[in-house]
């Protein structure tokens, strides 16, 4: 099992009387694409911002490649970059020159010209590398924040919605940007979303929060499978089918509906029927979870939300 | 670390637009006066003069370079905090405002550092405002009206200054000049540390002046007791250098009551800074 790289233990931050995050316990490992999901207001963010030390936690510690985040905090984020909600820079100075400010601020001198103008290069802003960011458009002060966090090739980036504001284009670019990241440069990336879809694309563990209380974390297939066994058979001809699955002693509950049949099945079995199947001669189409992620993440919210 | 802070910070005090404000301002007006001064000095010096020359044989250029500058200080000193503020006040709540905290703060730097950083940064900006006006004010009057002995009113009479002392006293005179002004803007950036808008801390600061000023200034035996607190009764210690005898212990009495302003004000910026959730 890889190293953990971030782990939070009773991460709480209390407004006033009410409590904005409690008892977060996360546990990213290195090399993860971690989707932290939650609606809005579930305290996605206010957790990042205690992760990245904005905001003092009420309770609770953080620690980041081994280093306590409130004893040892150069350390400790030595390493870590992020984007907390959305990027935002001096409007009044160039790209370049936000891309030094950020860079001397965690390498301690000036980062060289050439690995800059690189690393912008990287995200597409070569061009505009000497152009005032007040000139920029959202989809590009996006990019550039990406570009100031990659700079000093830290090896967690925590991302706070990043595609918030983007249309799909910028938005699959940042899928794919992730997807690189992860892939490539072998970077641990820590993703905030409220967009279910986003999370289930890219990330390999996961979290799901709201009202401020972690309800689950584990990987993204343990998540929709561990929890989540109603099957979907897309086969023909369905009568045949449904016959097949019922004389099956793994399969339960199989039921013939307009699209095709669903059953529940445990993950390990599904290799089973679809033997089954192809022995008895039905042409398979799809097999896939019934359940999305999306349907589990608004059952588990609603689930929580029954209990306060 | 700290100096490519000091660098960093340097530099984007001094990329900003804001920043050369104070510099046009003084830059305008010092001028302007001395272009007024030339048509109407005379008669001002005359004005001012005419008892005095009743019992007194005066030679010489009483009118001079030194005169205007140190009427300039005379007359610019309740307005150069206004300039302060502008930069010092922006330093930390413009930071909040463009949400670049976000940006800077999560960085392997201390919250310490960052705020000696820009603490240093805003005493710069304060001493190089005022050495602009002292190289202004001097090298536009001595260049224009020629140099000459100062002609200096004290409390207790008129004194005149002869000019082979003047470049130390003036010297001395902006060097406190500096130290005062260094109040204004620590007590600047102390505000800015909680507001989130960079107007706040220059309204609040010309504010807090100008109460402790009338305060300060008031002939009210009831006052009295507290005047010792105000920070403004020690604002005008640059004045002592124009006085025909220093008075150290004055001076120095009155620079450490300054000082104490400015560590109360860094200090209370430095706690409440390090504890500030940065929500913008």
């Amino acid at each position: 099992m890889s190293e953990i790289i971030l782990q939070t233990e009773n991460l709480s931050k209390q407004y006033k009387q009410r409590w904005a995050v409690r008892n977060v316990n996360l546990e990213v490992r290195r090399g993860d694409v971690f989707g932290f999901l939650g609606p809005n207001g579930a305290g996605k963010s206010t957790t990042i911002r205690m992760i990245l030390s904005l905001i003092k936690p009420a309770e609770g510690t953080v620690e980041l490649f081994g280093h306590n985040l409130f004893r040892e905090r150069e350390k400790a984020l030595q390493n870590v970059a992020g984007i907390v909600e959305k990027p935002d820079f001096y409007l009044y100075l160039s790209a370049h020159r936000n891309m030094e400010i950020a860079g001397a601020m965690t390498l301690g001198k000036k980062p060289e010209k050439k690995k800059i103008l690189e690393t912008l290069a990287s995200v597409g802003l070569e061009e505009r590398a000497e152009d005032k960011v007040k000139t920029f458009s959202h989809g590009m002060k996006q990019r550039l924040g990406i570009a100031q966090a990659l700079l000093c090739e830290p090896q967690l980036i925590l991302l706070d919605e990043p595609t918030n504001g983007l249309d799909p284009q910028g938005m699959k670019e940042v899928r794919e940007l992730i997807a690189m990241l992860s892939g490539k440069r072998g970077i641990t990336v820590f993703l905030s979303s409220h967009l279910l879809h986003e999370v289930e694309q890219v990330a390999t563990r996961m979290a799901i929060i709201n009202n401020g209380r972690m309800i689950v974390q584990g990987s993204v297939d343990e998540i929709l499978h561990a929890s989540i066994n109603t099957m979907f058979f897309d086969v023909e001809p369905k009568k045949k089918a449904l016959s097949v699955l019922q004389k099956l002693n793994c399969v339960t509950a199989p039921t013939l509906t307009n699209e095709g049949i669903t059953a529940q099945v445990a993950k390990k079995d599904i290799p089973k029927c679809i033997a089954a199947l192809g022995s008895a001669r039905c042409k398979i189409y799809t097999v896939r979870p019934k359940q999305s992620l999306e349907e589990y993440f608004l059952a588990v919210t609603n689930n929580e939300e029954q209990h306060r | 670390m700290i100096f490519t802070l000091i660098r960093l910070e340097l530099f984007k005090t001094y990329a900003k637009w804001r920043t050369y404000i104070g510099f046009i301002t003084v830059g305008a007006v010092i001028p302007l006066i001395m272009w007024l001064m030339s048509y109407a000095g005379d008669n001002m010096m005359n004005a001012q003069t005419r008892s005095l020359q009743n019992d007194f044989f005066i030679t010489g250029n009483l009118f001079n370079g030194w005169t205007i500058s140190q009427f300039i200080m005379n007359s610019l000193w309740l307005h150069v905090p206004i300039l302060i503020s502008l930069v010092a006040g922006d330093q930390l709540s413009g930071e909040a405002t463009a949400g670049t905290f976000r940006l800077v703060l999560i960085r392997p730097v201390s919250r310490l550092k960052f705020l000696n950083a820009k603490y240093l940064t805003t005493l710069l900006y304060t001493a190089s405002l005022v050495i602009c006006i002292a190289v202004l004010s001097i090298g536009f009057g001595l260049w224009l009206f020629g140099s000459g002995d100062l002609l200096s009113v004290e409390s207790d009479g008129i004194t005149i200054l002869p000019e082979h002392v003047l470049w130390i006293r003036f010297l001395l005179a902006y060097t406190l000049a500096i130290w005062s002004m260094f109040v204004i803007a620590s007590l600047s950036f102390f505000i800015s540390s909680f507001v989130e808008n960079a107007i706040g801390p220059i309204v609040i600061t010309i504010v807090i002046i100008f109460i402790s000023l009338i305060i300060t200034n008031l002939p009210i035996d009831a006052v009295a007791a507290y005047k010792p607190y105000f920070f403004t009764t020690y604002f005008t210690v640059w004045k002592e250098a124009f006085n025909s005898t220093i008075d150290w212990s004055k001076i120095f009495y009155s620079c450490a009551m300054l000082g104490i302003n400015n560590i109360f004000f860094y200090t209370a910026t430095v706690i409440i800074f390090r504890r500030k959730d940065i929500l913008s």
